[in-house]
């Protein structure tokens, strides 16, 4: 049986008008990506990994190619749809944690899932949270959690609505090693357990081996450097 | 999703509240709903008790003059519309007694009269006399000191008026509706009404004038006159209140009236500028947030739900916040002022409350409108690209919401353009100069902001990498200090312009028909004693029959004086004329020429020489420049010339006259003369000493008067005052809203100024000379603009005359800098007590 594609590009690029005339950032691109699988996205700062990740993920918009999330046709999408598709199937990780400072460690796993209108948001907010280990902390506003703690507040919230396609970008790259261990392990336990497709942006190589496939990016174009079988 | 948006804005308002994080916003609606409230009630309250307070003035709240006798049927209706009534008929009319004879202005009053204020009586001529509810019995009459004088009758002595003999049963001393012409009126005879028909001195053809008086509450009055007001004729009927008095006592409330309207007008423009800033600030603050949501799939309407939602529940709450921290406010001023204004301020007005709450949802929604739009176009992109702000730029959504919003404010509230017009478009003018000056600031901080680091240089530069926050924080503290600036300057130069009328030691008697042969006498009697005749003014009484040459009606009638302001007695049949080589003190030349420059004078033949008459009666009488008048003094005909128009102050409680003439026309004429001096109230009891030698001189008390004047003054300005400060504690909450905002918006910078191991001496420092940069430009451009709203305010508004104010172009220069650096030092040691990690992580 083939593997359903979760996401399947077909020739994107980006290009960003700039005073010298227009800047090619991301050059064509395409690539598959299968239900459940891991992928990582390498490459030196400015290399556009990030961009493709806000293209990916439905945060920007191509300015050719074809992008599909789950057989639908993302790059034919306005703004409001996109945002749809993201609460329906996208979570997200980000380096800077991105929680909403003024709502408590619990307030923010239930966002998604209170932005989707789903039912018991608290109760699986806080079946989430014990699962990081931080169902102490629940009324603890983010600036009095470490950044670990941060982080693993937004892992539980990725996956609040149980999404098909979890984007990472350099989630330990603000932690220490043994704050990142803990939150690598989260991350790509949960990822099994809920046979999440995981998108990872890092350039820490150690972490993009843990994945099953690494995909380099260099000035603005795509290579693919290893396959499954490396990865754990 | 409705309950989610709902839910979620609950939630952010509930715990960003509890965290302090709305506090400034909170704040600037509290502080709009608050001072507007405080204000306005507290204006409308006062205002309706010193109306009250000076509806003594008048006897009543309402008053109707009529020519011919009072229709009685409309007094019967102001009765069924709850309303007091009062009736009094005044005429002149010839008083007899031991075989002289006197004019006398006769008051026939109603049992009811007088409906608001007191007469005054006493046993004896000249006394002070004391308020009593009573009035003459049947067959009795009150009369003046003087006509006592005159007529040489004592208390018990009878008098007679037309056909009826009255007793002298009390010495009338004052009486609430006396006007303020002191001069030139006839002594007032008070009986009572039912004995006016014995008199038959109001016969065909006596000019005689048929007062009613009305109180009740102004809802009854306004209904009642609403009722009335089809039956009036014009020419014969003229209702008036004490707005419409053009008395002092009118001139001095209504003027505070405008006075306390600019107040609250610029309270809501300080209110809607703190919002403004507070907005602005909120907005950023909640970019993140908007783009965290937007990642997780939150629609656009659904951000646009949360976030209206949250200004709603912010504004309710600021609403309910400001009425009672108002309401409180403006009730212990009230309280502080109970003991200085004696005036119950019991009332309570809904208007305030309902203008405030109004001021409040209109400030917070128009002026929140472009930071919210801003806010509702962030990215979502933001989540990986921090530098993204919003991508709104228009700022012209932004001046046209929020010039609109204010605009719209204060004409609504005042429901006068010219006074919004004013204000709003020097707002505009300094709002565009400013940024001018901000460009002139960029380009200076490109050349300062250069070279060795250090506090200056720090400053420089960031005013000039700044340039559009710190334009927005320069506009509003201008605006900020201009318009204490115009509140604080509009109040000294019309307290002082009151003090000006009345000043110590203005003169509280007045001496009429001196003869030529004891005015030397007199002088050197008076000067002995100490007491000091300011001049004597020659009057010879003449009547005014004709205009180039065609006869005029009845020269000036009765219904005519009514409708001339103070100085209406001045002129009856006869008028009194002076003459004199000077302008009185007071008066203005506004047409034409004083006869010593006019140049008409040399083509002039000998006959005929020079007039000057009073501008506001020149009007009414179509007398031009060039006119010829004649008089008939005595047996002869003067014929004069009309050299000049004069603007006459008919509130300074001086002699003052509708014509002067050039001295030679009068020459052969004998006069009787004037003059007005000032006794200290403990001399009084030297006054029989004084005028013992001078029997046949009137002596005329308007001590009372002045007092009564002064006093009314005094609360009014007191009430200014405190205004004024209600005003000055809400501009400077304003100010320190303004510099904590910006505080906020450069923690980022500080934190790591100071991560960079900056010494605290070199951030002060700097922080410290860029303050005073913006306080200073600030200040500066306030003075300019404050200025010109000044001039147009007084001007086009307050009628007052308007000058320059050189001494604020250096004040608010230096104040704006001090107040704002000190606020802004304030401010910057706060942050730089907490430790550079607590910095950093506020940011996040």
């Amino acid at each position: 049986m083939t593997p359903i594609k979760m996401i399947s590009t077909n020739s994107i690029s980006k290009t960003v008008s700039t005073t010298q005339g227009q800047l090619e950032i991301l050059k064509p691109i395409s690539f598959d990506v299968s239900e459940g699988e891991s992928i990582a996205i390498v490459g030196a700062s400015g290399s556009g990994k990030s961009t493709l990740l806000s293209l990916l993920a439905g945060l920007d918009e191509v300015s050719s190619g074809e992008i599909f999330i789950d057989g639908q046709a993302m790059h034919t999408m306005n703004e409001e749809q996109r945002a749809q598709l993201r609460g329906a199937k996208v979570g997200f990780i980000f380096q800077s944690f991105m929680l909403v400072q003024s709502l408590t460690a619990i307030e923010n796993i239930m966002l998604p899932a209170e932005i989707a209108g789903l039912n018991d948001a608290r109760s699986k907010a806080l079946k989430l949270l014990q699962l990081v280990g931080l169902d102490h902390r629940a009324k603890h506003y983010p600036n009095q959690l470490s950044g670990g703690e941060q982080q693993r507040v937004a892992i539980a919230r990725a996956f609040i609505t149980q999404p098909k396609i979890l984007f990472a970008d350099e989630p330990t790259g603000n932690l220490d090693a043994s704050n990142s261990d803990k939150v690598e392990q989260l991350l790509f336990d949960l990822n099994r357990e809920l046979n999440t497709t995981l998108i990872l942006v890092t350039h820490d190589p150690k972490l993009a081996a843990k994945c099953q496939r690494q995909l380099q990016m260099h000035a603005g174009a795509l290579s693919e450097i290893t396959s499954s079988e490396n990865a754990e | 999703m409705k309950q989610a948006a709902f839910n979620l804005a609950w939630r952010l308002f509930k715990h960003e509240t509890k965290r302090g994080e709305l506090t400034i916003i909170l704040l600037a609606i509290i502080l709009a709903v608050g001072s507007v409230l405080s204000l306005s009630l507290f204006s409308e309250r006062l205002q309706s008790a010193l109306t009250a307070k000076s509806a003594e003035f008048i006897a009543a709240d309402r008053v109707l003059d009529s020519r011919n006798p009072m229709n009685e049927q409309w007094l019967a209706k102001a009765n069924e519309f709850g309303l007091q009534t009062a009736q009094q008929v005044y005429t002149r009319s010839m008083v007899f007694a031991n075989d002289k004879l006197q004019l006398s202005e006769l008051r026939a009053a109603s049992s009811t009269y007088p409906l608001k204020g007191k007469i005054k009586v006493s046993d004896v001529a000249f006394a002070q006399g004391a308020f009593t509810e009573a009035l003459p019995q049947e067959g009795e009459a009150w009369i003046e000191s003087r006509l006592l004088q005159s007529l040489d009758v004592k208390l018990g002595d009878e008098i007679e008026i037309g056909a009826a003999n009255f007793t002298i049963s009390k010495v009338l001393v004052e009486v609430p509706d006396a006007g303020f012409n002191i001069f030139g009126g006839d002594p007032k005879v008070l009986i009572p009404l039912d004995d006016l028909a014995n008199t038959q001195v109001t016969g065909p053809g006596s000019r005689v004038t048929y007062t009613a008086f009305f109180s009740g509450s102004s809802a009854n009055l306004n209904d009642y006159y609403d009722w009335l007001r089809p039956q009036l004729d014009n020419e014969i009927h003229r209702w008036k209140s004490i707005e419409d008095d053009n008395s002092p006592i009118g001139n001095a409330v209504s003027r505070a009236e405008q006075y306390f309207l600019l107040a609250s007008l610029l309270a809501i423009v300080l209110a809607a500028v703190s919002i403004a800033v507070a907005a602005q600030r909120y907005s950023q603050r909640h970019y993140d947030p908007v783009a965290i949501m937007k990642t997780l799939g939150a629609s656009k309407n659904m951000v646009q739900q949360i976030y209206l939602l949250q200004i709603i529940f912010i504004t309710v709450l600021g609403i309910i916040i400001g009425s009672v921290v108002g309401f409180v406010l403006q009730q212990l001023v009230v309280w502080a002022l109970a003991d200085s204004i004696n005036v119950s301020m019991d009332a309570w007005h809904w208007r305030p409350l309902i203008i405030a709450i109004f001021t409040g949802s209109i400030c917070a929604l128009l002026f929140s409108l472009y930071p919210l739009l801003k806010l509702f176009s962030v990215s979502p992109l933001r989540v990986l690209r921090r530098d993204l702000g919003a991508n709104l730029s228009s700022r012209i959504i932004q001046f046209i919401a929020s010039g609109g919003a204010i605009f719209l404010l204060m004409w609504a509230y005042s429901e006068n353009l010219t006074i919004s017009a004013i204000l709003f478009s020097s707002g505009v003018l300094l709002v565009l100069a400013l940024l001018l000056v901000t460009y002139g600031l960029i380009w200076l901080g490109r050349a300062f902001g250069q070279g060795r680091m250090s506090a200056w240089r720090l400053a420089w530069a960031r005013i000039h990498r700044r340039a559009l926050d710190n334009s927005v924080q320069l506009i509003s503290f201008a605006i900020t200090i201009m318009l204490l600036l115009v509140v604080l300057v509009m109040r000294n130069d019309m307290v002082q312009q009151w003090q000006d009328q009345l000043p110590q030691g203005t003169p509280n008697y007045f001496l009429v028909n001196i003869t030529q042969n004891q005015q030397s006498e007199l002088a050197q009697h008076f000067e002995a004693r100490k007491v000091n005749v300011e001049k004597f003014y020659p009057v010879v009484r003449g009547r005014f029959v004709a205009i180039n040459g065609e006869k005029i009606r009845t020269a000036v009638s009765k219904e005519d004086e009514e409708q001339q302001s103070s100085g209406r007695d001045g002129l009856g049949r006869e008028a009194n004329l002076t003459w004199s080589d000077e302008l009185q003190t007071g008066s203005r030349v506004t047409a034409g020429h004083w006869f010593n420059e006019s140049p008409l004078s040399d083509t002039l033949d000998t006959e005929q020489y020079g007039v000057s008459v009073e501008e506001r009666l020149a009007e009414r009488l179509n007398i031009k420049l060039g006119d010829e008048l004649t008089f008939n003094i005595g047996s002869e005909v003067v014929q004069v010339r009309v050299t000049s128009l004069r603007d006459v102050n008919w509130q300074s409680m001086r002699p003052n006259f509708f014509f002067v003439i050039e001295p030679k026309a009068l020459a052969h004429f004998v006069p009787t003369y004037l003059a007005s001096f000032y006794l200290p109230k403990e001399q009084k009891s030297e006054l029989t000493q004084l005028m013992l030698p001078f029997a046949s001189v009137t002596l005329i008390d308007v001590d009372a008067r002045i007092d009564q004047l002064r006093n009314i003054v005094e609360q009014v300005s007191l009430a200014v005052e405190f205004i004024l400060i209600l005003v000055l504690i809400a501009g400077s909450l304003v100010l320190v809203a303004q510099v904590q905002a910006s505080m906020d918006e450069r923690q980022q910078e500080l934190a790591i100024l100071r991560t960079l191991g900056a010494k605290g001496r070199l951030i002060r420092g700097s922080v410290l000379c860029e303050f005073i940069i913006i306080g200073l430009t600030a200040g500066l451009m306030a003075a300019v603009f404050n200025e010109l709203s000044l001039y147009l305010l007084q001007s086009q508004v307050f009628q007052m005359e308007a000058k320059l104010h050189w001494q604020y172009w250096f004040i608010a220069p230096v104040a704006g800098a001090l107040v704002v650096s000190f606020l802004g030092a304030l401010s910057c040691w706060r942050l730089l007590k907490l430790n550079t990690s607590h910095l950093l992580r506020q940011m996040v």
